[in-house]
């Protein structure tokens, strides 16, 4: 229990680090947002207007200390071209964004045990082979080229599936596919290997040497395998954080993404920093929980 | 030294890279010396009147763009500007990776843990947020980019080089290297980076396809830093897939090949050097 709390309050202060770090960043980058967002033909008075609004007129310790507290209290100033409270935005925003993520990873987790864990126990059969030219094949087309590839493919050339819009089951097929094809591939690899690596440990061998019947040696190796398939799950968040947002952009889905790829467009700079500090935090959160899970379920990880 | 087998992966790989490559020096030879000069060299221009031609038509050998450009130009134009910002991307984060890895290893307590702190954190960052909201900053330019692929590459190198360095660092001769008296630096340069970097080079033949999609992801998204960006071209292209769908399959498949080509030769040098991490064959 008291493990628990203190690695609760060390991933607070891993967050806190993280939502400096972007700041510190922002900072540290050369160019200035106000005369990205106003052009080069804006006037003195403009600027220094847009300066103002934007808090950049503040020495650095008070920006510091109004993004600190406007991150706790949810106040992240207004969109420049929606002229609504970023965070109102973000939170219609985010629900699309959640459900397609978690669908694409329950899917893909599922998919590439089982066929990782079968191809690992068929080694070098006919399945085993397919599939490993298969997933490097699937790991090849990034999310932005392979998403219109089967929408040519399910949407055009066959007509089964819709495109764009989002709310139905079947407007999600396209979508939730795009992101399982390069997930599921990267877990059937891990499990494979994983399955190969512990298969050839001293406890099989005896189970098998005592007559234990493949099924049953199968069941108990895929149960020493699950940590470091979760722990690939934590590790490819980020890959699935950003590729959902590429993803809503490509399918007209009103996420997170798609207010982001919205705000680069129309230059909104509160609106993109808003939704990037959030969604750090949020994808921070869940990466804290699955590493949590995995202990409980690991204990050769806490030890 | 036991000798290893180059395997299949090594092979393909190789051949594939290297077609590449030599794609790649065509075109800067064609685009530089031929068509164009070194100092103003030639980029495929617009022609509004040939825009969307099929593939074999008017002599163009992949059909035009919706600008009307010649694909197989764009195309060309796409891959030397790929490649050269992922050598130039990778390089720099390995070298930054492998001196903090090291300065994590050998420095003194404060270096310690502020390396270890930064490393572990950007590492968990989600870094194409990162790299994009840098590009949003410094708006779409080609240093811009390199400073955001930079910012979000390094600690990925630097996890493993600080492994990699404590691994040799208890490795018998250099042990005696420390114990003799060899300065840090001669240490640092002759007999730590000689150790380290053949899986470095692994890690950096993947760092490059890594470098190449993110690149491309930030184009599709509008934030590249040239209009040769094949995830900007991607864009366009996906804008007519009802029109003209071979624009994108030509696009991926050219972009893929090249992926592959990097992952396999990764993976493949990767079990040269450690067979029995390898489970492939």
């Amino acid at each position: 229990m008291e493990s628990s709390v203190r690695k609760f309050l060390y991933s607070l202060f891993t967050m806190f680090l993280a939502v400096s770090a972007i700041f510190i960043i922002l900072r540290a980058t050369p160019g200035d947002p106000v005369e990205k967002i106003l052009g080069p033909e804006a006037k003195e008075e403009e600027i220094v207007k847009y300066r103002e609004q934007l808090g950049l007129n503040e020495s650095l310790g008070d920006q510091y200390k109004n993004y600190l507290v406007g991150i706790v209290s949810g106040e992240m100033g207004k969109s420049l071209f929606k002229k609504k409270d970023v965070t109102v935005l973000i939170k219609k925003h985010m629900k699309p964004t959640i459900v397609l993520a978690f669908v694409s990873i329950s899917f893909a987790t599922i998919l590439g045990t089982v066929f990782g864990i079968y191809a690992g126990f068929k080694k070098s059969g006919l399945f085993d082979n397919t599939s490993r030219i298969i997933s490097l094949v699937a790991l090849s087309f990034p999310i932005f080229s392979l998403a219109p590839i089967l929408v040519y493919i399910f949407a055009i050339k066959f007509n089964v599936l819709p495109v764009s819009e989002w709310g139905s089951f079947a407007q999600g097929i396209l979508p939730v596919l795009t992101l399982v094809i390069p997930l599921s591939a990267v877990i059937m690899r891990v499990a494979r290997n994983k399955l190969l690596e512990e298969s050839g440990a001293p406890w099989v061998q005896v189970l098998r040497s005592k007559g234990m019947s493949d099924l049953s040696i199968l069941r108990r190796l895929s149960k020493v395998c699950m940590p470091t398939i979760l722990n690939v799950v934590a590790i490819q968040l980020s890959v699935v954080l950003a590729g959902t947002m590429i993803t809503e952009t490509i399918f007209d889905i009103p996420g997170m993404g798609l207010l982001l790829f919205e705000g680069i467009q129309n230059r909104d700079y509160p609106v993109v920093q808003g939704v990037i500090i959030y969604s750090t935090v949020i994808y921070m959160g869940v990466y804290f929980i699955v590493d949590f899970v995995n202990e409980k379920i690991d204990p050769r990880i806490s030890a | 030294m036991k000798k290893n087998k180059i395997n299949k992966e090594i092979k393909i790989g190789f051949v594939l890279i290297s077609s590449y490559l030599l794609w790649a020096v065509a075109w800067i030879v064609y685009s530089h010396f031929i068509k164009g000069e070194i100092t103003s060299p030639y980029f495929p221009e617009s022609d509004m009147t040939k825009e969307l031609l099929r593939p074999g038509v008017n002599g163009f050998m992949l059909g035009t763009d919706i600008y009307g450009r010649s694909i197989i130009e764009i195309l060309s134009a796409g891959l030397a500007y790929s490649l050269g910002i992922s050598f130039m991307v990778s390089f720099t984060t390995a070298t930054i990776g492998i001196i903090v890895g090291y300065l994590s290893v050998t420095g003194n307590q404060t270096i310690k843990i502020l390396s270890d702190l930064v490393i572990n954190l950007i590492f968990i960052f989600p870094s194409i947020l990162i790299a994009i909201m840098v590009m949003s900053v410094t708006g779409q330019s080609f240093w811009g980019l390199v400073f955001a692929l930079v910012i979000t590459g390094w600690p990925g190198y630097a996890k493993i080089a600080r492994g990699e360095t404590l691994r040799v660092m208890n490795i018998s001769y250099v042990e005696s290297a420390r114990a003799v008296g060899v300065t840090e630096l001669r240490l640092f340069t002759r007999v730590v980076i000689p150790a380290i970097l053949p899986l470095m080079m692994v890690h950096i033949v993947l760092g490059v396809s890594g470098v190449i999609i993110s690149e491309a992801a930030l184009g599709f998204l509008g934030l590249g830093g040239s209009e040769y960006s094949w995830g900007g071209m991607l864009a366009i292209a996906k804008s007519v897939l009802l029109e003209a769908p071979y624009i994108v399959i030509i696009l991926s498949v050219v972009m893929a090949g090249l992926i592959i080509g990097l992952n396999l030769l990764g993976d493949g040098l990767r079990d040269y050097l450690d067979p029995r991490k390898s489970f492939s064959s």
